[in-house]
């Protein structure tokens, strides 16, 4: 992988380890039973809410004063409720999930002079207003959304890097095809597909009436009327199954217009917090859809590099939210960061120097590696599901 | 709850988008795409619901309800406390749905729901949900050796097993009954919905129909075979025998486990053409009844006591020396009993031979594997005229801990505690 994702990648990792030192006076504590926490009354800094089912979100107090401030959570018995945001305004500036009842936890967040409101989605009472009084609000909703601001200018940049990588593949590719070296042509191929493989979901934002720049270069054989199918795997078929060039040139210039087509569209387009998300839980459906069954590269059967691929684009998708998320909510940005892990290493472990494409064929996995990605690639998704509403607001 | 209650059918939703942007824009509390208010309806106590509390799980001695999920999981986190969360998230969960409430939270658009939603608007059907640990929870993973029960042991290899790896096993199993089966599915796809990035679905069976009767106001169904069996069922009116044999007692060497008990899921594949072939009496003296009206060839009635020591004429036992109703009889198991809550199923058509896969899932409570399940099914296992007709493909053991006291218990709280 080329620079700019490592250092993009780095950069998010800073950013959460300092989030993590924000909240180092104990967040995190989902597993522990109900009755534990203790209470500090009287302390302006610390704020102890129990949900239950008859009163929703009680607080035991109303007033907060300005600075680090820490929720602590116990849900006795509200069996709808599951967790609890604190809000400034609209923007959720802290949260706590997966508090079925019987369970505790907390959270920390810096806060400063003004109105707040106590969220518990699925409570009796769901919400209930808290005042701090002291320093006024420091710039810490700003400086969300500045962070949030900046990764999507990251990932901008990440896109058109990649699209420009994807466009030198594709004339690499054709200049091949227009050759007479088979496996130099092979090659070629497996070379060039990683780079539409990571930012797939932008290049099917522009299909719109019989356009469909997505089907012109990614479509699978039936997808598309056979007189219309072209792109990646109809040279793929022909360099993989018929193992001919004869008749591919055409393919071969056809992508490299439909890619530069791509670069054209893609230049300087502008990105918001919540589309990265949703990108990122697409590329992943992308896995889930046709990966999984080995069905996107069936004559190549190079599909585990199109998993690599997909995963690449949608953790940094992921990653330029994360400096912003972990603001606003550290616990699910560090979930979906180490599935993420758990993910990269499980694709890892696949890795090959035998094929062109760095990865084992795909014929060569059994059912229960495909079982153990499938479920590695859910467990991402489920909390990568819940981002876009994070960075919304 | 004290949510307000409004009937919520899927038409009234869609029909009601207005009055939904009504309701927010009255809220006027600022909370622009965040909050759109759900009702659903009151927990109204009735003929659909099963209360989710009490002294032990709902779903072994309720009486038996038409349809069932039955789903096993294996834990796939290294992490025990993502395990109770895990528990947590699905004892409140139970909770909602038996109550007919969606799986809880708030409704954002920029969000999934959190419940799928194929049961909204549809009443709980006497839905039970019942959860329990198999043997390989207690492994080296998550610290849990030492609270293994000893009844909890391995099942051994019992003669007449066939069984799929795929079908077997499991480190959580959950069981859901419900008169309507999508009521049921739903607790099962919700549930793997929770336990992402936890625990992933081992295997699941559909049951179609049940063939046990766990109330004297039940009559008894029939299995695929056409015979009723297990007539002499475990009955809930019955507290002598539920204490006897089902409910895990004071005596056991694992306290959490007070107040649950033991099940044993196998997988029953009955090979049903060739019973079809079989002629009546013929079937008749495999299951030791008739098959008419289910007396046993010593009786009249369904309920009549099998007289075992019966001869004909001819100095011949009326109801055969290996008939199914002698071998699974207390008489023959020093009084042993199981509580079965069984159900027929069918997963279409073998592949391999374009015949039924179709059986019953059985599904037997009891308070000690070792002195109940395990003797009877060797004895029928080894013996019992129905093998030739059976095969045991599938094999699961769970300790189902003690009923949920009320919100803030989860299953095996004192087991992670």
């Amino acid at each position: 992988m080329p620079l700019p994702s490592i250092r993009q990648l780095t950069v998010a990792a800073v950013a959460l380890a300092m989030a993590g030192g924000l909240s180092a006076c104990g967040s995190d504590s989902s597993d522990t039973p109900a009755g534990s926490a203790s209470t500090t009354a009287g302390d302006p800094h610390t704020l102890n809410v129990t949900i239950s089912a008859a009163d929703g979100c009680a607080s035991d107090r109303k007033t907060l004063d300005a600075g680090a401030v820490t929720v602590k959570i116990t849900n006795r018995d509200a069996t709808g409720v599951s967790e609890i945001e604190l809000l400034s305004g609209e923007r959720i500036i802290g949260e706590k999930e997966n508090l079925p009842p019987g369970f505790s936890g907390n959270f920390t967040v810096e806060v400063g002079a003004g109105t707040y409101t106590l969220y518990c989605p699925g409570a009796a009472t769901e919400k209930s207003p808290l005042t701090v009084t002291g320093a006024a609000a420091s710039s810490a909703d700003t400086s969300t959304d500045a962070l949030l601001a900046a990764g999507t200018k990251q990932w901008g940049e990440y896109v058109e890097t990649q699209v420009g990588y994807l466009v030198t593949g594709a004339r690499a590719l054709s200049t091949a095809l227009k050759g007479t070296d088979l496996a130099a042509a092979q090659t070629a191929y497996k070379k060039a597909r990683s780079y539409y493989e990571k930012i797939e979901p932008v290049a099917e934002s522009f299909a719109s009436g019989s356009q469909d720049l997505d089907a012109d270069i990614d479509a699978r054989e039936g997808d598309v009327p056979a007189a219309r199918w072209r792109g990646f795997h109809r040279i793929e078929k022909g360099l993989f199954a018929d193992k001919k060039l004869a008749g591919l040139a055409t393919f071969g210039d056809g992508l490299v217009t439909n890619t530069k087509k791509l670069q054209a569209l893609t230049t300087g387009l502008t990105y918001k917090p919540f589309e990265l998300a949703n990108g990122a839980q697409e590329l992943l459906d992308e896995v889930s859809a046709s990966k999984i069954t080995g069905e996107e590269e069936r004559y190549s059967h190079i599909d585990l590099l199109d998993v690599q691929s997909n995963v690449e684009g949608a953790e940094q998708a992921f990653a330029d939210l994360q400096p912003g998320l972990a603001k606003i909510d550290p616990t699910l940005a560090s979930t979906v960061s180490s599935q993420f892990t758990a993910l990269n290493t499980l694709v890892g472990k696949y890795r090959s120097t035998t094929d062109p494409s760095g990865f084992r064929l795909y014929t060569t996995l059994t059912n229960d590696d495909k079982k153990a990605l499938a479920a590695a690639v859910k467990a991402v998704q489920e909390p990568l599901s819940r981002v876009a509403s994070k960075v919304t607001r | 709850m004290t949510a307000v209650p409004t009937p919520p059918s899927r038409r009234r939703f869609l029909g009601g988008a207005l009055g939904v942007a009504g309701a927010v824009a009255a809220g006027g509390a600022g909370f622009g795409v965040g909050e759109v208010v759900r009702r659903h309806p009151a927990e109204a106590a009735g003929p659909d619901r099963v209360p989710v509390y009490g002294p032990h799980q709902a779903g072994i001695a309720t009486p038996a309800q038409d349809r069932l999920v039955f789903a096993a999981f294996d834990v796939t986190a290294a992490d025990r406390s993502a395990v109770a969360a895990l528990l947590g998230s699905w004892a409140a969960a139970a909770a909602q749905l038996t109550a007919g409430l969606p799986v809880g939270g708030g409704v954002d658009p920029q969000r999934p729901p959190l419940d799928t939603g194929e049961a909204d608007g549809l009443p709980p059907a006497r839905l039970t949900v019942t959860v329990g640990f198999g043997p390989s929870l207690f492994d080296h993973r998550f610290g849990l050796a030492s609270r293994r029960p000893a009844a909890l042991a391995d099942l051994p290899a019992l003669p007449g097993d066939a069984l799929d790896a795929a079908r077997t096993g499991g480190d959580l199993g959950v069981q859901a009954c419900s008169d309507d089966p999508q009521v049921a599915f739903h607790v099962v796809r919700n549930f793997a919905r929770l336990a992402r990035g936890t625990a992933v679905l081992r295997w699941l069976q559909l049951g179609f129909g049940r063939t046990s009767t766990t109330s004297e106001a039940q009559s008894t169904p029939r299995n695929l075979m056409g015979f009723k069996d297990g007539t002499r069922n475990i009955k809930a009116e019955d507290a002598q025998a539920l204490a006897d044999h089902v409910w895990v007692g004071a005596r056991t060497d694992q306290p959490w486990m007070t107040g649950g008990s033991y099940a044993v899921v196998r997988r029953i594949r009955m090979l049903v053409e060739s019973w079809d072939t079989d002629s009546l009496a013929d079937q008749e003296r495999v299951f030791g009844r008739t098959k008419d009206t289910g007396a046993p060839l010593t009786g009249t009635a369904e309920f009549d006591q099998p007289d075992l020591a019966a001869k004909d004429a001819a100095g011949l036992p009326v109801i055969d020396p290996n008939a199914h109703i002698r071998l699974a009889a207390p008489e023959t198991n020093g009084g042993q009993k199981l509580l079965r809550r069984g159900y027929s199923y069918t997963d279409g058509v073998d592949p391999a031979t374009n015949l039924l896969d179709a059986g019953l899932f059985f599904i037997a409570y009891q308070q000690d594997p070792r002195r109940q399940f395990v003797p009877i099914q060797s004895r029928l296992g080894g013996t019992d005229n129905l093998n030739e007709y059976i095969r045991h493909t599938g094999s699961a053991l769970f300790a189902m801990p003690p009923g949920l006291s009320g919100p803030g218990d989860w299953y095996g709280k004192p087991l992670f505690s």
